[in-house]
């Protein structure tokens, strides 16, 4: 069962890999590369989520991380590969702040204040002069280029998106390693628990603040990098991408692939949601109403989301597994 | 072992623990029985830490804890059940009693996530472990079991099993015995006196008299938050203040009735 699922999950990966050799569209490979961001930032969701923690201030981290990455290598000259790291650990760092006084409240306190945090974000970003105000960032630097002996050197541009797509696959995969090393040890069982039962997780010992701020620090941790990572992909910034709203659509990617399903939930989720408004050629202004029926219709009828139904299909062979185990 | 000075709690106006003064020394059980509402989920609450005492004092072990967090009473040795079956429903019995063993991990956080073969060789003793408290428990036969798929007394049992994974110093038992038959009831009554034995102080809270009658090394009565009598099981059964608490005042009946 384990050698199997892992030698899917090294077919997935040599699929995805070879992708752009078929995808001849940049378009396309521009669509699945923002499939990449959206899914992290939906597995960040879930994280919290494990934890009692709904957040909307998501897109907030994510914004944090792609202008401190902006601002690094714009201002201060940072090579871009240095600006990645660097990027998520003050992202961290704000997260630590941040948490250290939103954690504490937990439950519908800390969903209020993650929105008005969301929404102050915005604001700072779109006031002051150092974030470019309205207007935002233009002309972020692209990373630089790799170069590899013999080979050649690989090319960040507008033109060719390949580069970025490998990029994109790189942080999703370290991600989705990172994630599952935190589930599959001690923290994930905390987080399990806490999120079971949290006044009996507290009788077992164990620190509820703490652990749910480990979930929110790793979790704006994740959502920095992706931000800086889309800086650097994008080359522009505005403060209007980094609202609530979009937050708002993170939790449905990961609702509507299953939130019991902490890696592939997301990621099938935000696969669907990008591409399949994309070939029902919904207008931008109408899509907001197929997403608002969307999340309706999922919480009423399918609330473990697509991946549930997958479960509810195989039958109820091992319920506890699929339910207990966070599998990737 | 645990010793508790003039302890309140206020809920508004009402007092749901008024003054209350109590001592439980190493190794005995200490029966607390009362009415409904007579404050003894509150006194448990209040010395695991999960309501703040309103004025008063807790010490275990002669250290205050009066205002200590519930995870840091745990960790001092601690352990409590729950009056309604909490437990992680969704988990398998094993994962249950596994979840207690949280606050024992030594190795270091980075040799955790990377699951070295330290880390390994540690969640594999407390795998053992806790299957031996299962098999300790009598139902290390469900470990693989749906914890929500258990019958209620099981689920009993399951508490206190994750609460003595915790490896506690003193343990708080809130009605155990609840929804158990008169079968269950006497194998609990057996599991706690070899708890006991192990050296492990209970408070024990219990509607059923017999159990609390047999088990208890002493007893004290609450009624509205206050202790109206404290005593040897016998001397608590022909206690008259305590049979009118029970039964009304004018009632003749013993106390082994209720």
């Amino acid at each position: 069962m384990r050698a199997g699922k892992f030698i899917c999950i090294i077919i997935v990966i040599v699929i995805l890999m070879l992708l752009p050799l078929v995808v001849r569209n940049p378009y396309y490979i521009h669509l699945l590369i923002m499939v990449g961001i959206n899914a992290v930032l939906a597995m960040t969701f879930i994280l919290m989520l494990r934890t009692g923690l709904i957040s909307l201030g998501i897109a907030a981290f994510w914004g944090i991380g792609a202008y401190t990455s902006a601002l690094l290598s714009e201002n201060a000259g940072l090579p871009v590969w240095l600006c990645f790291p660097s990027a998520a650990i003050i992202t961290g760092i704000v997260a630590i702040i941040v948490g250290a006084f939103l954690v504490k409240q937990g439950g519908f306190g800390f969903i209020i204040q993650t929105l008005a945090f969301g929404f102050i974000i915005v604001l700072i970003f779109g006031t002051f002069e150092v974030f470019g105000g309205h207007v935002g960032i233009v002309d972020i630097p692209r990373p630089e280029p790799i170069l590899i002996p013999y080979v050649g050197s690989i090319e960040f541009s507008f033109i060719s998106k390949t580069p970025y797509y490998y990029l994109m696959l790189f942080l999703v995969l370290l991600m989705t390693l990172t994630l599952t090393a935190f589930y599959t040890a001690w923290a994930g069982s905390a987080w399990r628990a806490i999120g079971l039962s949290a006044y009996l997780a507290e009788s077992l010992g164990i620190n509820l603040f703490r652990y749910r701020l480990l979930a929110f620090v790793i979790a704006s941790t994740v959502a920095g990098l992706m931000g800086s990572f889309y800086a650097h992909y994008y080359v522009s910034l505005v403060p209007a991408s980094f609202g609530p709203f979009k937050t708002i659509y993170v939790h449905v990617y990961a609702i509507l692939g299953g939130i019991n399903s902490p890696i592939m939930g997301p990621i099938i989720g935000s696969l669907i949601m990008t591409f399949v408004p994309e070939f029902l050629r919904v207008t931008e202004g109408v899509e907001p109403i197929f997403t608002g029926i969307l999340i309706i219709l999922l919480i009423l009828f399918l609330p473990s989301g697509l991946l549930g139904l997958t479960r509810l299909w195989q039958g109820r062979g091992k319920p506890h597994e699929d339910a207990a185990q966070p599998s990737p | 072992m645990l010793e508790v000075k003039r302890l309140s709690k206020y809920f508004g106006g009402l007092a749901a623990v008024n003054e209350l003064d109590l001592k439980v020394d190493q190794s005995e059980i200490l029966g607390l029985i009362g009415p409904n509402g007579a404050g003894k989920t509150t006194f448990f609450n209040m010395v695991s830490g999960f309501f703040p005492p309103t004025s008063g004092q807790v010490f275990f072990k002669d250290r205050d804890i009066s205002r200590f967090k519930a995870h840091d009473i745990a960790q001092l040795g601690i352990g409590r059940t729950f009056q309604s079956s909490t437990l992680f429903m969704k988990l398998s019995v094993l994962d249950n009693v596994l979840t207690g063993y949280h606050m024992s991990y030594r190795t270091g956080f980075l040799k955790r996530i990377l699951h070295s073969p330290s880390a390994r060789k540690e969640e594999r003793r407390f795998r053992e472990k806790a299957l031996e408290i299962l098999e300790f428990m009598g139902i290390g036969s469900l470990r693989n079991e749906l914890a929500a798929n258990l019958p209620h007394g099981y689920q009993r049992i399951l508490g206190i099993s994750m609460a003595l994974a915790t490896d506690p110093k003193l343990l708080l038992l809130d009605e155990p015995a609840t929804g158990m038959n008169a079968n269950e009831t006497r194998t609990l009554i057996s599991l706690i006196r070899q708890i006991q034995n192990r050296g492990i102080t209970i408070i024990l809270v219990e509607h059923d008299m017999k159990a609390v009658m047999d088990l208890s090394d002493r007893i004290v009565v609450l009624n509205f938050g206050k202790k109206i009598a404290e005593g040897l099981p016998s001397e608590i059964k022909e206690n008259r203040e305590v049979i009118e608490a029970y039964l009304g005042k004018e009632e003749e009946a013993p106390l082994d009735a209720a």
